[in-house]
């Protein structure tokens, strides 16, 4: 029997996480769906970009994607636990099914899907109940980083200012980013917890040229400073002359080891 | 006589009278500078000015060598390419700054300033880009130290204060001669105790938290007292962002953090 969870929570309580747990532990197919979030008062959602869904998709090659239209009217697998993912700043006033926002309904519906169970961070037991925050305030920030790839040392510098507030009192920070020997990780910090995730991509591209998967920075916070946030990317992403000089000798490495006969 | 050594200055002016003004307090009129007189901060002039003003000896840093040898003294020493581009901008904007006179007074600058067997390098005795850190192989310090023919080594370029004593150094020696190879002469040379001096840094704190440091050495005693000085630091954040430098810069002073990042490979010495 299939079955339809709507998650939702404020942005880092564990959302995707929760999902990545529910998904590696059930024995049948999975799907997954992250809904766009609505903005409360004073409070930006972040565009994901699909973040979650290739971090999902690497760690869980078999997951299905929910929000292909293709896939939208087919018949559902048997045993497929379809996980629904909604960033909601604010508690549900109603409990179960009622407490969904109107507004994601129309998404819902555009996708035929019915969820059978709301379970909300902070509300209910069947989540864990740490690291949920409330937010006044919230700005968000995105940057599509397609094709970029980083000169490894860099990243960890920006990282470290980006999260320390070099550039704005940053709450939330996700992303996906590529090192020039094929690796990419995805990266992962939220105020409230201590140090940040650098999760390999299990997914390896190979050491030549750009790589064509997804890459995009996230940040939510306060007073953040994306003109600052740029200049220090351009300063931190590697040229084609460099990245060609990087990759050259990995591509060799992996050349047979067995010399070529002379003619 | 007791004596005061600061180092690594990097044009930061408030921190450097704040730690001039302490040096002041205690009546200690010798001070020795170790280097860096600029790079990074927003004064460089008034620094090396208040420098000459004072006639403090110094001996020349790596980024007084590298204002005037133009970089190409040790670029290759970055830890990555964000500090390596931040780097350049401060270099280049520093240069601009600089008036022919102040850069001719860094150009002159000796690489070690000695006083009896009192030695006082920016980094090494080997070169101003050589860390001394103080985990460093006893074995190695040692060389440093008693190659350079001093008892007190004072050095810089860490921007972290310590002193290190070396005791129980010993050196064997074992000489075979072609002509008597079953008889191999043997000297074994006990050597007194050796110190290193690492004056911290004035301009750039990294030793955790936003206080210059330096050092007070009295030469009777041979006790070693490592300075804290408060500073206002929001004064040099100010001018870093007023002046044009990376805004970053000052974020990370602020917060005790070195204005671009640490090389990470401590013991690089660059060979061009």
């Amino acid at each position: 029997m299939s079955q339809t969870l709507l998650i939702s929570g404020p942005p880092g309580c564990g959302k995707t996480t929760w999902i990545l747990n529910q998904i590696q532990s059930h024995p049948g197919p999975c799907g997954f769906l992250r809904l766009v979030g609505y903005p409360d008062e004073g409070l930006l959602q972040a565009r994901d970009g699909g973040i979650d869904l290739v971090w999902l998709q690497d760690q869980c090659p078999g997951l299905l994607d929910l929000a292909d239209p293709d896939k939208a009217l087919a018949p559902r697998a048997a045993k497929l636990l379809a996980l629904i993912e909604l960033p909601q700043f604010q508690p549900p006033t109603d409990s179960g099914l009622a407490g969904v926002d109107r507004r994601a309904i129309p998404q819902l519906e555009a996708l035929h899907l019915s969820p059978d169970a709301h379970l909300h961070f902070g509300r209910d037991a069947a989540l864990p109940h740490q690291d949920t925050l409330d937010f006044s305030s919230l700005q968000a920030w995105g940057r599509n980083l397609a094709g970029a790839v980083w000169d490894p040392a860099s990243l960890s510098s920006f990282w470290f200012e980006l999260v320390n507030g070099a550039y704005g009192d940053v709450y939330r920070a996700k992303a996906l980013m590529n090192l020039p020997d094929g690796r990419a990780f995805f990266c992962n910090w939220m105020v409230s917890r201590e140090g940040s995730q650098f999760l390999p991509l299990q997914t390896l591209a190979s050491p030549d040229g750009r790589p064509q998967r997804l890459s995009r920075l996230v940040v939510q916070g306060k007073d953040l400073d994306p003109a600052a946030i740029e200049v220090t990317l351009a300063d931190c992403l590697l040229s084609d002359a460099v990245l060609e000089l990087q990759q050259a000798p990995l591509r060799q490495r992996k050349a047979p080891l067995h010399p070529s006969p002379v003619a | 006589m007791t004596h005061a050594v600061i180092s690594c200055l990097h044009a930061n002016l408030a921190a450097l009278e704040a730690v001039l003004d302490d040096i002041d307090q205690r009546g200690i009129t010798t001070i020795t500078c170790l280097g860096d007189l600029v790079g990074y901060g927003p004064q460089p002039n008034e620094v090396v000015n208040l420098v000459r003003e004072r006639a403090i000896p110094s001996c020349q840093g790596c980024w007084d060598e590298d204002i005037i040898e133009g970089l190409n003294s040790c670029e290759c020493s970055y830890p990555s390419q964000l500090a390596e581009r931040r780097g350049h901008q401060a270099h280049q904007w520093t240069a601009e700054q600089l008036s022919e006179e102040n850069k001719a007074f860094l150009a002159s600058l000796p690489m070690s300033l000695r006083r009896d067997r009192l030695l006082f390098v920016h980094g090494s005795p080997n070169s101003q880009h050589e860390y001394l850190l103080p985990d460093m192989d006893a074995f190695a310090a040692l060389e440093r130290v008693q190659t350079a023919d001093a008892d007190t080594l004072f050095c810089g370029h860490t921007h972290r204060p310590y002193v290190r004593e070396l005791r129980d150094g010993v050196i064997r020696v074992r000489v075979q001669a072609p002509t008597d190879p079953q008889s191999p002469a043997e000297r074994e040379m006990a050597l007194p105790v050796r110190r290193i001096v690492n004056a911290g840094s004035v301009g750039e704190p990294r030793h955790g938290n936003t206080h210059a440091t330096y050092v007070i050495h009295d030469e009777a005693t041979g006790n070693v007292e490592i300075r804290e000085v408060p500073y206002d630091v929001e004064r040099t954040c100010r001018a870093i962002v007023e002046v044009g430098l990376p805004p970053v810069f000052a974020w990370r002073l602020r917060h005790g953090f070195e204005y671009a990042e640490r090389a990470d490979d401590a013991s690089h010495v660059c060979e061009r």
